[in-house]
């Protein structure tokens, strides 16, 4: 198991017995499960737990799905899974953009939730001896203290964000399409949604670069994909 | 049971009187159809107006003509009496006044420039040089005016001419006083004016002609936009309405197909949204039924053996039901054209081995042509992946498993056709023809599913694999294998073109 014991899970989701089969299916994988069955409750015990993993149905009653993901990325970089009815609507970018890492659509089996949790709390390969630091222009990146600086301040980024950043930066120059981030980052196969690797280069370059209309640091090769360069 | 028996007994007491009455109308009908040829409506509104137009331009001449025709002779008739009068007491007043005798009256008349003027007196007949002799007077008339003194005039034909021969006894005298009026210029002016009447019919014919394809038009082009609007409602574009028109006529009939459109409208879209609506309504329980499902999987060593089979039941039966909702979701989402596609340029090759790898059955064997190899297309992969696997799922469910999948270049006699087929045939017992336009549709049941019988079958796979590819600018069809081997071929054939062109 590739997951560090005790990872915390908190489960948003307003039907009772969906959010209790997740649980339990959830704690088959190991993992502690807290529930939530509103926006306000999840806040209230999100500090309380400090979960490792927040799931999110974007259907709540008052507080809605988007809102509490964007209050919770203001403070934390936690690891927030979407759940989405359709996966063809603007949901998914909305929901991309408030800050989620990964979405899932309704129904999903819990394997696939499982998964996707465990993709996305993956460490990142430790680098080779010698090399401590990737640095590109103004841009530092310390991958085993999960640090990164621009003109020497600290940058907060997501462990997402961060994950794709080293991944970019550990093959300088060269172009990544879609596909091989899918799979680098969040672990997909072929059928992955390109559209993570979008939304997430671009709430990357609001952190990384001076002026994110005019990226300098991570920049787009057209029909190819992305590359990081100083 | 009634329902049944009324119609056999309403049917059986008049059957002879409905059966002549029907004789007569199907024979007058023969005949209706035998005397009036079946126009389209243009053209009878065409033909109504030129033939119109026709009837009531030779009305119009044949009336001028007539009435133009009498009254130049009845002016001639007139003037012609009134100089023969006048030229007849010439004469009288020459004999009267001397012995000049019967040439000296017509040589004064001549000289008065008479043409033809022609005297009997004392029984002699004396006519100018240039006229005509008493033979061309018929004898009925001589009669009359010589014998029976009575004034009288006469229309003769002399040498093909008509001429207007007026004769007045001179009983004082004891003569008769002929003269010849030549009608040829009436004639003539007759030809002329037919002439131009005849011009005047063929220009109010045009006329009507084009009157009547204008109204023609304009009869049938409010029919022909209906016609049009109900074409595209059935193609699905629901929200087509005829224009409403200031014409009485056509706004009721603007007005009640707007009105049919709207309700077909209403109803097809509550249709949709009510299947949208209950498989998005089936997510939630089936979500924790497919959570709770895996729990008690993880258990299923622990279970009694009678409830492990239970339980492997209701796996399998969670997986096909959630497949189901899926697709149902899918559909509804056609339904309500609420497809978005992600469409991607990707090589076909690469797509097609990728798509197998995540279906039902991962080691399918592939063959990819030479040619098909540098193939790219444009589409939403992940809903084509769907397409590759439903078809594969259908091999596997229907077509006694083992598929294989070919991808080559779709051509004509070697002709490229910028497409790529991508096939998957099966062993199973192959669709008849008349069956495969049906095994496309929803939840085709019937004769196809039971000949393809499995419990898992008639589902919405092979109607979504329409559908989406559709929605890709391609097609799908079901045809024989191509080694003759019993089994079904699927093919979908999909725009793609060589990378780099």
């Amino acid at each position: 198991m590739l997951h560090r014991v005790g990872t915390r899970i908190l489960t948003v989701e307003d039907d009772e017995r969906i959010r209790t089969a997740v649980k339990l299916a959830l704690e088959d994988e190991g993992w502690t499960v807290d529930e939530a069955g509103s926006g306000e409750e999840a806040i209230e015990l999100f500090h309380r737990g400090s979960p490792d993993v927040v799931l999110i149905d974007i259907m709540l009653p008052g507080i809605d799905g988007f809102e509490l993901c964007s209050h919770l990325r203001k403070t934390s970089d936690v690891t927030i899974v979407m759940v989405t009815a359709r996966a063809d609507t603007h949901d998914v970018v909305a929901g991309l953009e408030a800050g989620a890492d990964d979405y899932l659509t309704k129904p999903f089996a819990p394997k696939e939730l499982s998964a996707r949790i465990r993709a996305l709390l993956r460490r990142i390969r430790p680098m080779s001896p010698g090399h401590t630091k990737l640095v590109f222009g103004d841009l530092e990146i310390i991958p085993d203290e999960g640090k990164v600086l621009r003109a020497g301040v600290e940058l907060h980024l997501t462990k997402t964000e961060f994950r794709l950043l080293v991944e970019l930066g550990q093959n300088p120059g060269r172009v990544f399409s879609r596909e091989t981030l899918l799979d680098k980052v969040w672990g997909y196969d072929y059928f992955g949604d390109g559209r993570l690797v979008d939304v997430h280069v671009r709430r990357l370059r609001t952190k990384v670069e001076a002026d994110a209309a005019n990226p300098r640091h991570v920049v787009t090769v057209r029909g190819l994909g992305y590359r990081l360069q100083s | 049971m009634t329902d049944s028996r009324d119609p056999g007994q309403r049917d059986l007491a008049p059957a002879e009187p409905v059966e002549r009455g029907r004789f007569w109308r199907r024979a007058w009908r023969a005949v209706a159809r035998f005397s009036v040829p079946r126009f389209g409506l243009r053209t009878r509104i065409l033909l109504t107006f030129s033939l119109g137009f026709l009837a009531l331009s030779i009305f119009l001449a044949a009336i001028t003509f007539s009435f133009t025709k009498s009254t130049l002779i009845k002016q001639r008739e007139r003037a012609s009496i009134d100089q023969t009068y006048h030229d007849a007491s010439v004469a009288l007043n020459a004999l009267n006044s001397g012995p000049v005798g019967g040439q000296g009256v017509i040589n004064t008349l001549t000289a008065y420039g008479i043409a033809r003027p022609l005297l009997n007196y004392q029984d002699a007949w004396v006519g100018s040089a240039a006229g005509f002799g008493d033979d061309a007077i018929p004898s009925a008339m001589k009669v009359a005016v010589i014998n029976n003194q009575t004034p009288a005039r006469m229309v003769i034909t002399v040498d093909g001419a008509h001429v207007l021969v007026v004769g007045v006894p001179l009983p004082e005298v004891d003569a008769s006083y002929f003269e010849f009026f030549s009608l040829t210029e009436i004639n003539d002016t007759l030809r002329s004016v037919g002439l131009s009447l005849l011009f005047a019919g063929f220009i109010t014919t045009c006329f009507g002609i084009v009157l009547g394809s204008v109204a023609s038009r304009r009869a049938v082009k409010p029919l022909g936009d209906a016609a049009q609007a109900a074409k595209a409602i059935a193609g699905g574009r629901l929200d087509t309405r005829l224009e409403t028109s200031d014409d009485n006529d056509l706004r009721v009939l603007a007005n009640s197909f707007n009105d049919m459109a709207s309700a077909l409208q209403l109803r097809v879209e509550r249709d949709a949204r009510f299947a949208s609506d209950v498989s998005h309504e089936l997510r939630s329980p089936l979500m924790t039924l497919a959570a709770s499902v895996q729990v008690m999987q993880a258990r299923r060593d622990d279970l009694p053996e009678r409830a492990q089979s239970a339980l492997d039941l209701l796996v399998a039966d969670v997986a096909r039901f959630q497949g189901l909702v899926e697709d149902l979701l899918e559909i509804s989402r056609f339904d309500a054209g609420a497809i978005r596609l992600h469409l991607e340029d990707l090589l076909v090759a690469e797509f097609v081995r990728q798509a197998i790898g995540v279906s039902s059955l991962p080691n399918t064997p592939i063959t990819v042509s030479d040619r098909a190899e540098g193939l790219i297309m444009q589409v939403d992969r992940r809903r084509l992946a769907r397409v590759i696997a439903n078809l594969i799922d259908n091999a596997r469910l229907h077509g006694g498993g083992e598929p294989e999948v070919t991808v080559t270049e779709a051509e004509n006699d070697g002709e490229p056709l910028g497409h790529v087929w991508i096939a998957v045939e099966d062993h199973g017992a192959g669709v008849p023809v008349e069956e495969r336009h049906l095994i496309f549709e929803r939840f085709a049941r019937g004769a196809v599913a039971g000949r393809r019988s499995s419990s898992d079958g008639a589902g919405l796979g092979l109607a979504l694999v329409d559908e989406h590819v559709r929605l890709h600018g391609g097609n799908v069809r079901v045809e024989d294998r191509r080694d003759g081997e019993p089994g079904a071929r699927f093919v979908i054939e999909l725009p793609a073109e060589e990378v780099g062109v």
